[in-house]
């Protein structure tokens, strides 16, 4: 019983003229077999890639979406928080050129990806402003916002990473998170100088790669009692019966929180615009490379036809003549 | 000014200004009427992981929210 069995399983894989066919016709579809005989160029491949560059390009065109409306949402609240630290600028100043011992870099980034530069032109700046602040007694170390910074730090400066800080977009971006965050970066790190690297948003294709610096109050009252960049602060009257030392203290975690919140968001506003114009020329690319394969796959299709068109009044005219 | 004579008592307990700020939006959250309480109150969710490092190697994360899973 066996035997015949396999005698008739070997008779049909001798029998069958197209072994190849046999084995295939378990993988594809049986309609997309060629007839027997026919000697056309397949044009599988290219299909099969047309449909993948089709659904790619759907993907990009979603996630430009995506970004286009949270960037909307997002934009107004960025514009907006520029009004906390605008004062503080005027007060207290952004000086980055102050020397100090202990520096802090705290790099703002993104947990996602797909969003062109931003995050490497955040780490080059803080990398830079590593370089730029480095000295014999000096000690630099880095807080991190963010994955993908993490990820590009932890390459040549994992040593002076201090603290990292993931998922701040679980929830919309608001102001009471931003300062748990900033309370806790100041509870664990000792600073001189807080420097904030982030991308500022200019417009959907434009951002600056922006740092922010926060001075600790000692060195905020050896500046102003220098008579430096800070030397106007004693132009202002303190009021109540606190000491300067006292105010200035609140006045900079303030002014930290305000900073690192108003970076958070430009970064997060310059995430997704950087993301709207990445996915935009990625799906024009899909476009593109799709115009391109269908080109070529019509061009197959028509030889092909073109092929059987001349066999078959060749072969007629043979019979004919 | 009442909270002048009150800053060296939170800052003895360990509180920063930002925390003592936190506290105050809070209570002036709480005080608002509806429907503008609820709307504001969802302004101040907390959720992020932060992880120290030491060594050059990230300690376990710790998971600041304050919502339940």
């Amino acid at each position: 019983m066996a035997m015949a069995v396999l005698r008739r399983e070997g008779r049909r894989f001798a029998i069958s003229p197209n072994p190849i066919a046999a084995v295939r016709s378990s993988i594809f579809p049986a309609e997309e077999q060629a007839p027997l005989g026919v000697r056309s160029i397949s044009t599988q491949i290219v299909r099969n890639r047309m449909k993948s560059v089709k659904s790619i390009q759907k993907i990009t065109k979603a996630m430009k979406m995506v970004a286009a409306s949270k960037l909307r949402a997002i934009q107004s609240k960025a514009e907006n928080s520029r009004g906390l630290w605008q004062p503080f600028t005027a007060l207290l100043g952004d000086t980055p050129s102050v020397e100090v011992k202990k520096d802090v870099i705290v790099t703002i980034s993104s947990d996602k990806g797909l969003c062109g530069g931003i995050n490497s032109t955040s780490v080059k700046i803080s990398k830079a402003l590593n370089k730029l602040n480095a000295g014999p007694d000096k000690e630099t170390k880095y807080v991190i916002l963010g994955e993908k910074a993490k990820a590009q730090l932890i390459r040549d400066s994992k040593k002076d990473i201090e603290l990292n800080i993931t998922e701040l977009q679980k929830n919309p971006l608001n102001y009471a998170q931003v300062s748990v965050i900033a309370d806790d970066i100041l509870k664990n790190v000792e600073y001189d100088a807080l420097r904030v690297v982030f991308n500022k948003f200019q417009s959907v294709v434009a951002f600056l790669p922006t740092v922010s610096t926060v001075l600790s109050p000692e060195v905020v009252e050896k500046e102003s009692e220098a008579g430096g960049k800070l030397g106007d602060l004693d132009s202002y009257e303190v009021e109540g019966g606190e000491t300067k030392s006292e105010i200035l203290q609140n006045l900079t975690e303030f002014q930290f929180s305000c900073v690192l919140f108003n970076g958070v968001l430009e970064n997060a506003c310059s995430e997704q615009g950087a993301r709207m114009s990445a996915m935009d020329s990625s799906s024009r690319n899909a476009g593109e490379m799709l115009d391109r394969l269908t080109l070529s796959y019509n061009r197959t299709r028509q030889a092909s036809i073109t092929t059987e068109l001349i066999e078959i009044i060749s072969g007629a005219s043979a019979l004919e003549g | 000014m009442a909270s002048n004579a009150a800053v060296p008592f939170w800052r003895s307990a360990g509180m920063t200004y930002i925390t003592y700020s936190n506290i105050c939006a809070s209570l002036v959250r709480n005080c608002l009427k509806e429907p503008h309480k609820t709307e504001a109150i969802s302004r101040e969710k907390v959720h992020f992981v932060v992880s120290k490092w030491a060594d050059g190697k990230p300690e376990k994360p710790t998971i600041r929210t304050d919502q339940p899973e």
